[in-house]
């Protein structure tokens, strides 16, 4: 690799080494065979239409898995950032980055592997912002107030009822926040992302065994903190 | 592994991941679960609770991406969008003032005329300022030298002048001696530089 070689944002990366450093490089696991998904034929062929040049035409194209994508990304974005500005931001530049990047696709990936670890990676790299600006300045009263809002919008109508919501979701998210940074991103993309472990196998890079590894001992340290159910 | 015992942690757990993901389960597995009561207990709490933090997490994110916050996502990263593949814009500073400059006709040929002009008024004024100068107010090597020689003190005699000094001499007496009354007896056993130089 050339110095001045830039990594396309899908590229292989260590989405799971979280905790501050700057993440690794890893070969990519073994893509996961199967069905071509109607997401990834769709991907192929926004690919070919930028290919040609009818960029209209593909933005068109694109607006439909933006769409089809944009809730289970909000949800995995807001899990990891716990502030919906910069959840939502990060997902529209998740969104961007995958159609700057479109021509760089190959389908032998299932498009919501490789556009679920660019969300990811771009995810990771905001928490690590966040920690450096954390250093010097007072943080958190946005989530915090993201948490309420999210309480009174979901639970029912009774305050006592709202309160425990709350409580519960915030011991939920402390509890998440504890896990290893590895088991916390496996966690996250089997729960909130829906993935199974062969996919977060190749979003990761990480052995399909490992995987389910990080994921038992996710749930177990989990059940340890919050007391066996939620 | 021996099925008679209850099955591990592990076990229960592939159980949930393989059920979840749509993969069948072991069969082995799945005949002890179906003949297991404890094990069959432990598995639904199990995965009641991975499926209320699934819940709890779902319902907390779709609470706040509400409909119309994705719509207006939507929009945005159509907005975004738009700008992919176009050249990028190049803002100068002052934008108005620039721009006025570049779009004002003959700009090219102006800078180099008012440069022309300022050069000229600039040589007329020195000549014109240097010919007032040595035409109405000659001024000489002696005047030079005058004005630049030391003035004079005036009004001032020598008696006055020791008077003076004799004052400020006090002054840094007073300002040499230590204010602290425990001090003085050392201050006035002390040789004081103008004593000793005075030797």
């Amino acid at each position: 690799m050339s110095a001045d070689h830039k990594p396309a944002p899908g590229d292989a990366r260590d989405v799971t080494a979280d905790s501050g450093t700057t993440p690794s490089v890893r070969r990519p696991a073994s893509a996961p065979s199967g069905p071509v998904s109607e997401d990834t034929r769709l991907a192929v062929e926004i690919r070919g239409l930028v290919d040609r040049g009818a960029l209209d035409e593909a933005r068109e194209r694109f607006a439909e898995l933006v769409a089809r994508h944009q809730r289970r990304a909000s949800r995995i974005a807001y899990q990891y950032l716990r502030d919906l500005s910069e959840a939502d931001e990060a997902v529209q530049d998740a969104f961007v980055k995958v159609f700057s990047h479109i021509s760089s696709y190959r389908e032998a990936w299932p498009f919501e592997v490789w556009f679920t670890k660019i969300l990811v990676n771009g995810c990771l790299d905001r928490r690590k912002a966040r920690m450096r600006r954390d250093r010097w300045f007072v943080g958190g009263e946005v989530s915090r107030s993201d948490e309420a809002r999210a309480s009174a919008a979901s639970a029912p109508a009774n305050p006592e009822q709202q309160l425990l919501a709350r409580e519960r979701r915030a011991r939920i998210a402390a509890a998440v926040d504890r896990l290893d940074g590895r088991q916390r991103t496996v966690f996250m993309l089997s729960q909130y992302g829906g993935r199974t472990p062969r996919e977060i196998s190749a979003i990761t890079g990480l052995n399909e065994s490992t995987v389910r590894v990080h994921l038992f001992r996710a749930a177990r340290k989990l059940r340890g903190l919050l007391g066996g159910r939620s | 592994m021996n099925f008679l015992a209850h099955l591990p942690e592990e076990r229960l757990f592939d159980c949930y991941l393989a059920q979840r993901s749509g993969e069948t389960i072991d069969p082995r597995m799945a005949d002890h679960l179906s003949d297991c009561e404890a094990c069959a207990a432990r598995y639904a709490d199990l995965a009641r609770f991975m499926d209320d933090l699934c819940e709890d997490g779902a319902c907390e994110a779709d609470a706040l991406f509400t409909p119309e916050r994705l719509r207006a996502q939507q929009q945005q990263i159509a907005r975004r969008l738009e700008q992919v593949g176009r050249r990028a814009r190049v803002i100068s500073f002052p934008g108005q003032l620039v721009r006025r400059t570049m779009t004002a006709p003959g700009s090219h040929s102006a800078p180099r005329w008012v440069a022309a002009a300022a050069a000229a008024g600039l040589f007329v004024g020195v000549a014109v300022g240097a010919g007032y100068r040595f035409g109405s107010h000659p001024v000489g090597l002696e005047q030079t030298l005058a004005r630049q020689a030391p003035l004079p003190a005036r009004g001032l005699n020598p008696a006055q002048l020791s008077a003076d000094d004799a004052f400020l001499s006090d002054l840094e007496v007073a300002l040499e001696r230590p204010h602290t009354r425990e001090l003085i007896a050392f201050d006035a056993l002390t040789p004081h530089v103008r004593e000793v130089t005075a030797r």
